[in-house]
């Protein structure tokens, strides 16, 4: 089976400081759900920020939807970034523009015309409950509201991949449980889904996601699923 | 409005319109006007060198410097009789006593007609073409047998100079104008960088939502568009209004030098594509700005 995402060797070092990843190794499989955990500090947004390609590492391969990331230029990453749904740890939401409008970020930017993106972000918006709030600017939003407004950008067009940093660390343990839901939804419709999080709780939730932990820039897999073919989810309660 | 080369509607608001805030329109409408003045005074200046002053320069003036009333005035008519019948002369004409007389003025005060202070004979002659030194030397042999004391000055002689001078202003005017359309370029340059560093986070999400660096150019150089139309317009339109000014100012000399530094009508469409041609370069500084810069981002 051909993985989504290979990284082999991979040692990631900003400026000159020491290695904040170090001799990471793993394969990501389509279709499958990961959680990555570890104390703050270890590493899991180095590691994520690799995966929706925001750096390049200092040392090591890294293949991408079966095509080496390292040599690529600069010029195809745009392309590649368009197939990988990203749920920023501090939203990244952009400030001047309404929910709507940033829900409907990724289509505007794939070239999606307005009519046929209307009803995804409409019938999106309905679903993270904010309908009412569609004309809404962030800085009127609370945290929760902006962070399922991120949320619904990632998924909003669908992608091979979802990388989330941290998705639910500013809502109630509902939402928590809805928007994990919809992870687990688009799980499984075929997107591998990458999930930041050091909430044990969650971690339970999905009955055969694969746990990949960071300590001090190391990897560990301590459920050994990572050397294993993903099984199928089973989403609890 | 949707400008070529630019963002749709709906791309565009993802830098938000800061247009007429900004310095910017401000600083492109004075180097435009600036620019204008320039290209209108090399303009200018070439038509005057072209027109007024080439046929000026055409001309020469043959003085005889004879003592004696009588003799030189035969001499005067006989000198003008044989330039007539010459194929290089376009015109001849016998300056009366009384002119010539006139132009001692300045330096000798009223010279009365009895006054023994003789003034010489002239005769101003036009040739077709720009008489060389050869040329007016063969002429002066060749009439010496019928007035021997005369003189013949080309006026491209002492033109010769004037036009040094309209040369050096002409390229004066064009590096100044090269000059100003420079500092407009690095004005965007220095305009865009300070908005891509404003606009930093959002540009940065627009990658990583999968927009190309073209995408966030498109942005830009619809915003920079609207800021140099802006500054042309009114660049433009003082500039227009200052030229006509002297304009009519020029066309109030006396004929002479400057008779001819008016801005002639195939200058007019020229100086209205300057304005074009500063938008067009705006936006492509402005594009090149921001893709030489993203480049530096992943």
């Amino acid at each position: 089976m051909q993985s989504v995402a290979e990284f082999d060797n991979v040692g990631l070092r900003y400026g000159t400081g020491a290695e904040t990843l170090t001799d990471v190794s793993f394969k990501l499989y389509p279709g499958s759900f990961y959680f990555l955990t570890g104390a703050s500090g270890a590493g899991k947004t180095s590691l994520l920020k690799l995966l929706y390609l925001a750096h390049r590492p200092s040392r090591g391969a890294i293949r991408m939807f079966g095509e080496d990331l390292v040599a690529m230029p600069r010029k195809r990453l745009p392309g590649f970034r368009r197939r990988i749904g990203v749920v920023f740890q501090d939203f990244r939401l952009v400030p001047h523009l309404s929910a709507f409008d940033n829900i409907a970020l990724p289509l505007r930017i794939a070239g999606i015309s307005e009519r046929d993106l209307e009803g995804p972000v409409n019938e999106m918006l309905d679903w993270i409950g904010l309908t009412e709030r569609a004309s809404a600017r962030p800085a009127t939003l609370s945290g929760g509201e902006q962070q399922r407004v991120a949320i619904a950008r990632a998924v909003i067009g669908r992608p091979e991949m979802l990388v989330a940093d941290e998705p639910t660390g500013n809502v109630d343990p509902d939402m928590a449980l809805r928007l994990l839901k919809l992870f687990a939804a688009l799980n499984r419709l075929g997107t591998t889904v990458v999930v930041a999080t050091h909430d044990i709780h969650l971690l339970q939730e999905i009955e055969g996601a694969q746990m990949m932990r960071l300590d001090k820039g190391r990897l560990s897999d301590p459920t050994g699923a990572l050397r294993h073919p993903p099984r199928p989810l089973v989403l609890r309660n | 409005m949707q400008l070529p080369f630019t963002a749709n509607p709906h791309e565009r608001q993802l830098i938000p319109d800061g247009r007429f805030t900004g310095p910017m329109p401000w600083v492109m409408a004075i180097m435009l006007f600036l620019s204008l003045l320039a290209a209108a005074a090399a303009l200018a200046l070439a038509h005057s060198a072209n027109q007024g002053s080439m046929a000026l320069s055409r001309q020469a003036t043959v003085q005889i410097l004879e003592n004696d009333p009588d003799a030189r005035i035969a001499q005067q008519r006989a000198v003008a009789a044989s330039l007539r019948k010459r194929q290089d002369v376009h015109s001849v004409n016998i300056v009366p006593e009384s002119e010539a007389r006139a132009l001692l003025e300045p330096w000798l005060g009223e010279v009365a007609e009895e006054s023994e202070v003789p003034v010489p004979a002239l005769i101003d002659v036009e040739f077709k073409r720009v008489p060389d030194a050869d040329q007016l030397a063969a002429i002066r042999r060749a009439l010496a047998s019928t007035a021997p004391s005369i003189r013949i000055d080309g006026n491209a002689q002492w033109l010769k100079p004037w036009f040094e001078l309209v040369r050096s202003l002409l390229l004066v005017a064009l590096a100044i104008l090269l000059l100003l359309l420079f500092a407009t370029g690095a004005t965007v340059a220095l305009a865009v960088r300070g908005a891509l560093n404003t606009h930093k986070a959002t540009i940065e999400i627009i990658h990583m939502m999968g927009g190309t660096d073209v995408q966030v150019a498109r942005l830009f150089q619809r915003r920079v568009a609207l800021d140099a139309l802006f500054g042309s317009a009114l660049g433009l339109a003082l500039a227009i209004s200052v030229i006509l000014l002297l304009g009519e100012r020029v066309t109030a000399l006396e004929p002479g030098l400057l008779s001819g530094a008016s801005v002639p009508l195939y200058g007019w469409p020229l100086l209205l594509l300057i304005p074009l041609a500063v938008t067009a370069l705006s936006m492509a500084m402005a594009r090149w700005t921001v893709l030489s810069t993203l480049k530096k981002m992943l």
